[in-house]
């Protein structure tokens, strides 16, 4: 019987195999743990490994990924693998490697304000990214959350926020094109996106519209803004909680260029969700908390070397992965998942979250309590809460969503098995899921050649319709009812 | 015994079979404001504790909760009939510019258990409903809560319009929510911040009391 010999970090195994067998299919009948985020659709590049012996050639989907994919390649005989770039597993993310297709009209740069990170890529005329570079939003300092720093801009710090985050722009800038050979001075135009309040923050405009209910924004942008003394184009925001970052991140999705029904999560402290139906677009957004970035996490943590990121149960016992294979530092949204999940698996969590004792152990000394359990739950009530009540309010079947485009880093990194476990996500998702990375910036890069992208996320925007889920009982219910597992 | 089991249900977040146990309670013939007292709140009471005491979070007393709302549905026909006598009236909202609800619900929750009398002015309340309400419906305290920074300031108004109004010798003025402080009830010169759900509810009863 024909023999696959595969090479992990921790093992190796000698896995006997008949007929011609997938090596995703062979390895997950052996009870190998292996990411498969798009469920085997050759889409999501997750599965990357490295293939010697008798094999397919590779098929268009890895050619498109750029390297052999487990979902995708077929053992034919002996073979040798390996799972590749173990210490970045999740290097790889379709649409990243996005670059202006039109002639740009000279160097132009696209930025992607997030409420916690700042990223921006740089390009050459042609189209070829010359730099890029992300920082941490320096506006954090006085607020982590957006209303604490409209709050703030209110009360008198909005000079001082734009400047920080202006200066941060200009540092960032200064790095992408200092990697690329070039002056800033050489840039000729900027697309920058970012949530409402971002953008609101960026322009110095008062806030005050968007700081209380009816968060009735007095501008949508979609406008033209000067940055640096040249021309930044703000793309469309669809309102006071749902950005032009979302805008963006459709684009970068295209999923609003199809028929399909599809959704769309930007999982982050806020929770943005948009459906695509016949035509019609339905946009919400729900507080999820700081839990999935590691806040209000006892042993929380960002994306960071040494932050546990993957955990699985093999034989009954807990296996954990760290970022860049370090000695465990602590626990990210992903890894929290994971934790929660192998948890409810094991049974050391009921359905109702509790755990014996006051702590599980996961790695090292980072160990999940059962506080972080209580933290995790609200979160995960809130985006679930927040799918089902937007769905119903447009009449949506769970089943009939063919696509589901998470967004941002969160979404790229975790385990779709384990958000589906915990009650994240649904589980009818299962397959369906599509990790876009930071969507918002690479829609962002799509608006700086051709006009016809930023006329599709004006038309977008001003055709959405909004979802207002606070103050509804009937998301009230559906919270509480998301809380267990 | 069949009380007991509806405090445990209840504790363990189980809405139907708290409605269950409630709906057999009241079959075999116990008195509904037996069920109430020594089921429904005894449960909900433990709940408070733990909560306070920092043992349990928001997850659990939500859900425990839901099961109290869907056993006390079942209970409230019949309360009526017998007309129970309250320890007190208290009006609650959320306050202007603000919807989020689910902390002010909590509370509302905790108060009822406490066996007082509430009169939910729902969300995005002005300090005037706030005022008012209190004086037409004779009510003892009034509870603010908000949960955006931004509107926190609308408590200050509510202090000052009670204030014109002569009512603050009557009515308390209490407030909570995640951005609220003592520093801050202090500086507005409300008469209590309380931490969680079940301290409020103390609070306030203790208010009705005096």
């Amino acid at each position: 019987m024909p023999v696959l010999h595969w090479k992990t970090a921790q093992k190796e195994y000698t896995l006997l195999f008949e007929g011609t067998p997938k090596v995703a299919d062979l390895l997950r009948e052996q009870g190998i743990p292996f990411p498969a985020p798009c469920g085997g659709k050759g889409t999501c590049g997750k599965c990357a490994v490295v293939l010697e012996g008798a094999v397919s050639a590779p098929n268009e989907a890895e050619k498109k990924a750029g390297c052999r994919l487990a979902c995708q390649a077929v053992l034919l005989g002996e073979a040798w693998g390996a799972p590749l770039r173990e210490d970045a597993p999740f290097a790889r993310v379709e649409g990243t490697d996005y670059r202006p297709d039109t002639p740009l009209q000279g160097i132009s740069a696209a930025i992607d304000i997030g409420t916690t990170t700042v990223a921006l890529k740089v390009f050459g005329e042609d189209g070829s990214l010359l730099g890029e570079a992300s920082g941490l939003n320096p506006q954090r300092v006085y607020a982590a959350d957006v209303i604490g720093r409209i709050d703030a801009a209110l009360k008198g710090k909005g000079e001082e926020l734009q400047n920080a985050i202006l200066d941060r722009m200009d540092t960032l800038l200064a790095a992408a094109c200092q990697a690329g050979g070039i002056e800033k001075e050489d840039i000729v135009s900027f697309a920058v996106t970012g949530n409402t309040a971002m953008l609101y923050l960026l322009t110095g405009r008062s806030p005050a519209s968007i700081a209380t209910f009816p968060f009735r924004s007095e501008t949508l942008f979609g406008e033209t803004w000067e940055l640096f003394g040249k021309p930044a184009y703000l793309p469309s925001c669809m309102n006071a909680f749902v950005g032009a970052d979302i805008t963006c991140a459709l684009l970068a999705s295209g999923m609003c260029e199809k028929e399909e029904t599809a959704l769309l999560c930007d999982v982050g402290t806020n929770g943005e969700i948009a459906l695509w139906k016949d035509g019609k677009l339905y946009v919400t957004s729900t507080a999820a908390g700081p839990a999935f970035e590691g806040a209000e996490i006892s042993r929380g943590c960002g994306y960071i070397p040494g932050a546990v990121d993957r955990l699985w149960m093999a034989n009954g016992k807990l296996y954990a992965h760290t970022v860049g294979d370090l000695p465990a530092v602590g626990i990210c949204g992903s890894g929290l998942l994971d934790a929660v999940a192998c948890f409810l698996e094991s049974e050391e969590l009921d359905e109702t979250g509790a755990m014996d004792g006051d702590f599980l152990p996961i790695a090292g000394d980072v160990t999940l309590t059962q506080k972080d359990v209580r933290a995790l739950q609200l979160a995960k009530a809130a985006i679930a809460a927040g799918i089902e009540i937007l769905l119903a309010r447009a009449g949506v079947k769970e089943r009939e969503i063919a696509d589901v485009y998470l967004a941002g880093g969160f979404g790229t990194h975790l385990s779709p098995e384990s958000a589906v476990k915990i009650g994240l996500l649904p589980r009818s998702f299962l397959g369906k899921i599509i990790p876009l990375g930071n969507a918002a910036l690479q829609g962002a890069c799509m608006l700086l050649g051709d006009p016809a992208p930023r006329e599709k996320c004006n038309s977008l925007a001003a055709s959405s319709i909004h979802v207002e889920l606070g103050g509804s009982a009937d998301f009230n219910d559906a919270f509480v009812e998301h809380m267990f597992f | 015994m069949i009380l007991q089991d509806i405090s445990l249900q209840l504790q363990a977040g189980k809405a139907k079979l708290v409605k269950e146990l409630v709906q057999s309670a009241i079959d075999q013939g116990l008195a509904p404001e037996v069920i109430l007292n020594d089921g429904l709140l005894a449960g909900m009471d433990v709940i408070g504790k733990k909560f306070k005491e920092g043992t349990i979070f928001v997850p659990e007393v939500l859900v425990a909760a839901r099961a109290m709302n869907m056993g006390a549905a079942l209970l409230k026909p019949l309360l009526v009939k017998e007309g129970i006598p309250s320890a007190g009236k208290v009006c609650i909202g959320t306050v202007k510019g603000d919807l989020h609800d689910i902390g002010k619900n909590l509370v509302k929750m905790m108060l009822e258990s406490k066996g007082l009398e509430v009169v939910d002015l729902g969300t995005d309340v002005s300090a005037e409903t706030f005022v008012e309400t209190a004086i037409a419906e004779n009510c003892k305290v009034i509870c603010c809560s908000a949960l955006l920074t931004t509107t926190m300031d609308v408590m200050g108004e509510v202090v000052s319009l009670a204030g014109e109004k002569g009512i603050r010798q009557q009515v308390k003025i209490m407030i909570g929510g995640a951005p609220v402080t003592e520093e801050f009830c202090k500086q507005i010169g409300a008469d209590a911040y309380t931490e969680d759900a079940a301290s409020a509810a103390d609070m306030a009863l203790a208010f009705c009391k005096a």
